[in-house]
């Protein structure tokens, strides 16, 4: 932050919304003036031209269902909502190298932040025999992003385009992420003109719900 | 002509392109000075006239700053008005960008200044020009940010990151005994107007191919660590995310504003800033080869791999794109830079300007010619599949 004042910028940094944290934001449902004005503007008219930004229904939905994993569990345990963006193996895990480095900086994020962990990667998810319309829209192997933060899953569907968004109730983590099985081996490149060498394969083991032989014994 | 179209996106873009008009206008008087930074070397220097002033050294860069209609440009957020607004997409955008993945990423360490005292010769010259180049970009995104920030909060988010690394790269300067004057470049800084159609496709670009250009750079110095030089490479692959979202947002703004992407002047549109942007980076880059070949990259293949990159990540929304990938777009490429060169050659000769005017103009009509027809290749049809007819048939 020191940075900033070489800028002469303080201003910037001094909005409140820079100083949210995201486990702050884990708990912020309500609609905030996403573009508001400020209120020393006075050209403008507040009434007609303010932009108020509400956040939609289904939004609000998915970020309650966030609220319900840091608060309520307790209380109740209920089924949560998960949120998953999906494609075939190839586009997820070889193509896009960057959705790797955002996989990792956000568990970065989440470790520099003792937040828990709550998206995952799963290969040939069991929950796709629930949408038939999307499986017949894809190619297999699939790969799903999941996660409990609706939000950032659509922040996700943004990025990657190339997939379709959808979202399912479970009682359970591994209830949700139940896969089944299937080995995944990409061909090498055949030209590959970068001048780095391409991230390692198995990169997204670390993704993956721990093993179910794992939680069995 | 043409060299003022390649100009255009110049000062907008990351990691200091070197603006072909730059050297040409030197001589003017706007200018942004390097100041020795206060604690350091200046006193044994010595030399010259005054005492203080010994170390401070002119550096003229040629910025230009961009500005826009900014009630234009509410208007297009204004929920009301505009019914395409996707209002989760933008929701999930802010909460990304205040999430602030990097808030406490960019801390420097002793290395820094290691390194900066073990450069000598011209990598050094070369380096400190990388860093005021790229300070300078970094901070002109700042401003326009900043700007549309006073009216449209989210902007406030970006022009966050763009000021914490402007100020990071000048940081960097002071291990070189040097510091930009920012204070001095906002007052003196001239505006250069756009529509804000044109700051979306403009800044799209420029976010994403910082992203691509940043992120290859990290990654060659990671495998090829004997070109790692100066500490500031190994920040780069955080860094490079927030550019990368940044881009995501204007592609979010787009994909609200159908009108920018639907229709065929979109589809010539995409294509002119497409080709604007990957013509500037590569004539400012292979007039630099200097700093790639010094961090061990083949400039014109470094490139290269940045345009065919870039160029695949916005086909995920502009209307269409270049075919870059075909061999030809490179031989434009190439004879492009060449007739560059020999237009440079002109500015460095002893003739008098009118002089240097006429024997460029054959060099420019080349060049112009040049243009045209890479413009003019076939192009790719693209576009979201948010936005694309929903085609059933495709399969994910």
């Amino acid at each position: 932050m020191s940075l900033m004042k070489s800028l002469g910028a303080s201003a910037v940094v001094n909005l409140p919304t820079a100083a949210v944290t995201a486990t702050q934001l884990h708990h912020h449902t309500h609609s905030f003036p996403f573009l508001s004005l400020p209120q020393h503007l006075p050209m403008l008219n507040s009434t007609t031209t303010s932009i108020s930004w509400r956040t939609t229904t289904s939004v609000r939905k998915a970020v309650a269902a966030v609220d319900s994993s840091d608060t309520v569990e307790k209380e109740k345990e209920s089924t949560k909502t998960y949120h998953f963006v999906v494609a075939n193996a190839k586009f997820m895990l070889d193509e896009e190298e960057h959705f790797q480095e955002q996989l990792f900086e956000r568990v970065r994020l989440f470790q520099e932040r003792n937040m828990e962990q709550d998206f995952w990667l799963v290969i040939e998810p069991k929950f796709l025999d629930k949408f038939p319309n999307i499986t017949k829209r894809l190619k297999r192997p699939a790969v799903a992003l999941v996660s409990t933060n609706g939000t950032w899953i659509k922040f996700m569907k943004l990025r990657l385009d190339r997939v379709l968004l959808e979202s399912f109730e479970a009682e359970s983590v591994e209830e949700a992420l139940a896969s089944n099985p299937v080995d995944i081996k990409f061909e090498k490149p055949d030209k590959w003109v970068a001048p780095y060498p391409k991230y390692e394969s198995g990169w997204w083991e670390s993704f993956l719900l721990p093993t179910t032989q794992n939680q069995e014994t | 002509m043409a060299t003022e179209m390649m100009g255009l996106l110049k000062p907008i873009s990351k990691i200091g392109y070197y603006g072909t008009t730059t050297r040409t206008i030197l001589p003017q008087r706007v200018s942004t000075i390097i100041r020795m930074s206060a604690a350091t070397t200046t006193a044994t220097k010595g030399g010259g006239g005054g005492k203080n002033k010994k170390g401070i050294k002119e550096t003229l860069l040629a910025p230009r700053f961009y500005t826009t209609d900014f009630d234009e440009m509410e208007q297009l957020f204004n929920t009301q008005m505009n019914k395409n607004l996707n209002e989760a997409e933008f929701e999930a955008l802010l909460q990304e960008f205040k999430t602030d993945y990097n808030q406490t990423h960019f801390v420097r360490n002793k290395e820094f200044k290691e390194a900066a005292d073990e450069m000598q010769g011209p990598l050094r010259q070369i380096f400190v020009e990388f860093l005021e180049r790229s300070c300078t970009a970094e901070f002109s995104g700042f401003l326009l940010y900043k700007e549309l920030g006073r009216r449209l909060k989210i902007f406030s988010l970006m022009s966050r990151d763009e000021a914490r690394h402007a100020g990071f790269l000048n940081k960097g300067l002071s291990d070189f005994n040097l510091a930009l004057d920012l204070g001095f470049l906002t007052k003196a800084r001239k505006y250069t107007f756009f529509k804000p159609k044109f700051i979306f496709y403009a800044t799209y670009l420029s976010e994403k191919i910082g992203y691509w250009r940043y992120i290859t750079i990290y990654r060659h110095l990671k495998a090829n660590p004997e070109y790692q030089v100066y500490p500031i490479f190994k920040y780069f692959e955080n860094w490079c995310q927030d550019e990368n979202r940044h881009g995501d947002f204007f592609s979010a703004l787009m994909k609200a504003q159908p009108q920018f992407l639907n229709d065929w002047k979109a589809k010539l549109w995409a294509r002119f800033f497409c080709l604007s942007v990957y013509v500037t980076m590569y004539l400012n880059d292979t007039q630099r080869t200097a700093f790639y070949e010094g961090i061990g990259l083949n400039t014109k293949e470094f490139d290269m791999h940045v345009i065919i990159e870039t160029n695949r990540t916005t086909a995920r929304i502009f209307p269409a794109v270049l075919d870059v990938e075909n061999p030809e777009f490179k031989r434009k490429l190439d004879r492009m830079a060449e007739i560059n060169s020999k237009i440079l050659a002109i500015g460095e000769t002893d003739d008098i300007p009118l002089v240097k005017n006429l024997k460029r103009i054959p060099h420019i009509a080349a060049l112009v010619s040049e243009l045209l027809a890479a413009y003019l290749m076939k192009p790719i049809e693209s576009g979201s599949v948010d936005i694309a007819e929903m085609d059933p048939q495709l399969v994910y």
